[in-house]
């Protein structure tokens, strides 16, 4: 399915086949839908969400993170990280399970969190990112690519497996990034995931959908390696990269 | 009270492809968002309730002043 679909059925919590009558609108209007569900959906509880997080300033940090996961539970974490203090956003994400962050890292939109996401430890994130593979959640992997530090984007990348990074590419929110991931990846990374999608027909879309986004230079250094893969791939993996 | 339409729920013009879709689809995505918000608000007035109780008893009217409950 679209994973643009996909996405907004994530945000509206409901089954992605209730949506299927979007199949053919066009995806850039999916995505500033999914834009304006988002912002809605942050901005609708504003006042209270607000008077938590002011709140949340009188508390210690273990008491916050205790409330955060017996009592808010991840979608309401998700809705207040972006309103509190960064520094009191991070010491409390700090004692938080990788689990249950995970679980908030679904829900959150990254662009309303950048400060605390960006400085919350590397272990942590790292954690996370294992957590949300094991849980094949792609789509939250790939939204927060765009928002992490290259360091940490590069670490988390190491977690992944071959079908799990191909799969995190398909769904990354801005395509113009693909480029930039490939090459946070260490030598010989790259061709092993053109190796992998020849294998696993699975991977096919994932994999197409990578060479058509990325650059002139590494579109060169991939060209020999599309004589490796089966016929019909091959080609639609040439028409891909022209 | 009419239920309040999907442009009017997101507060501005739907994208081209939205607005296109059949009535019907757009119905169902206005009663989804809807459904969601009343999830989130039921949900935080629950959180706000509960939350009370991990707090230390001191600092309690204090919290609940601030939260405004």
């Amino acid at each position: 399915m679209n994973p643009e679909i996909l996405k907004l059925a994530r945000v509206l919590d409901v089954e992605p086949e209730r949506l299927a009558y979007l199949a053919d609108v066009d995806v850039a209007d999916l995505q500033l839908f999914r834009e304006q569900v988002t912002t809605t959906l942050f901005d609708a509880n504003l006042v209270v969400l607000e008077r938590m997080a002011l709140a949340s300033r009188l508390l210690p940090a273990p008491v916050i993170a205790k409330i955060a996961e017996k009592v808010f539970g991840p979608l309401l974490c998700a809705r207040i990280a972006g309103l509190v203090d960064v520094s009191r956003g991070v010491d409390v994400a700090k004692r938080l399970p990788p689990k249950f962050l995970a679980s908030v890292a679904a829900e959150l939109d990254p662009r309303r969190a950048t400060s605390i996401i960006t400085r919350i430890p590397l272990d942590t994130v790292v954690a996370v990112a294992a957590e949300l593979t094991r849980r094949e959640d792609w789509i939250t992997l790939g939204r927060f690519v765009g928002h992490l530090p290259d360091p940490t984007v590069r670490r988390s990348l190491a977690v992944l497996e071959d079908a799990a990074l191909l799969r995190t590419a398909y769904v990354l929110d801005d395509k113009t990034r693909i480029d930039h991931v490939m090459g946070l990846l260490p030598e010989g990374r790259l061709p092993r995931l053109i190796r992998a999608a020849g294998a696993d027909e699975s991977l096919w879309e994932p994999a197409l959908d990578v060479l058509a986004n990325l650059g002139k230079a590494r579109r060169e250094t991939v060209l020999p390696l599309l004589d490796e893969l089966p016929d019909e791939l091959r080609g639609r993996a040439q028409a891909a990269i022209k | 009270m009419a239920e309040r339409t999907l442009a009017e729920q997101l507060g501005g013009p739907l994208p081209e492809g939205i607005e296109a879709l059949p009535e019907d689809a757009r119905r169902d995505l206005a009663a989804a968002l809807r459904a969601a918000r009343h999830r989130q608000a039921k949900a935080l007035a629950q959180a706000g309730e509960d939350g009370l109780k991990y707090v230390p008893a001191l600092l309690r009217g204090a919290v609940r002043k601030a939260v405004g409950l």
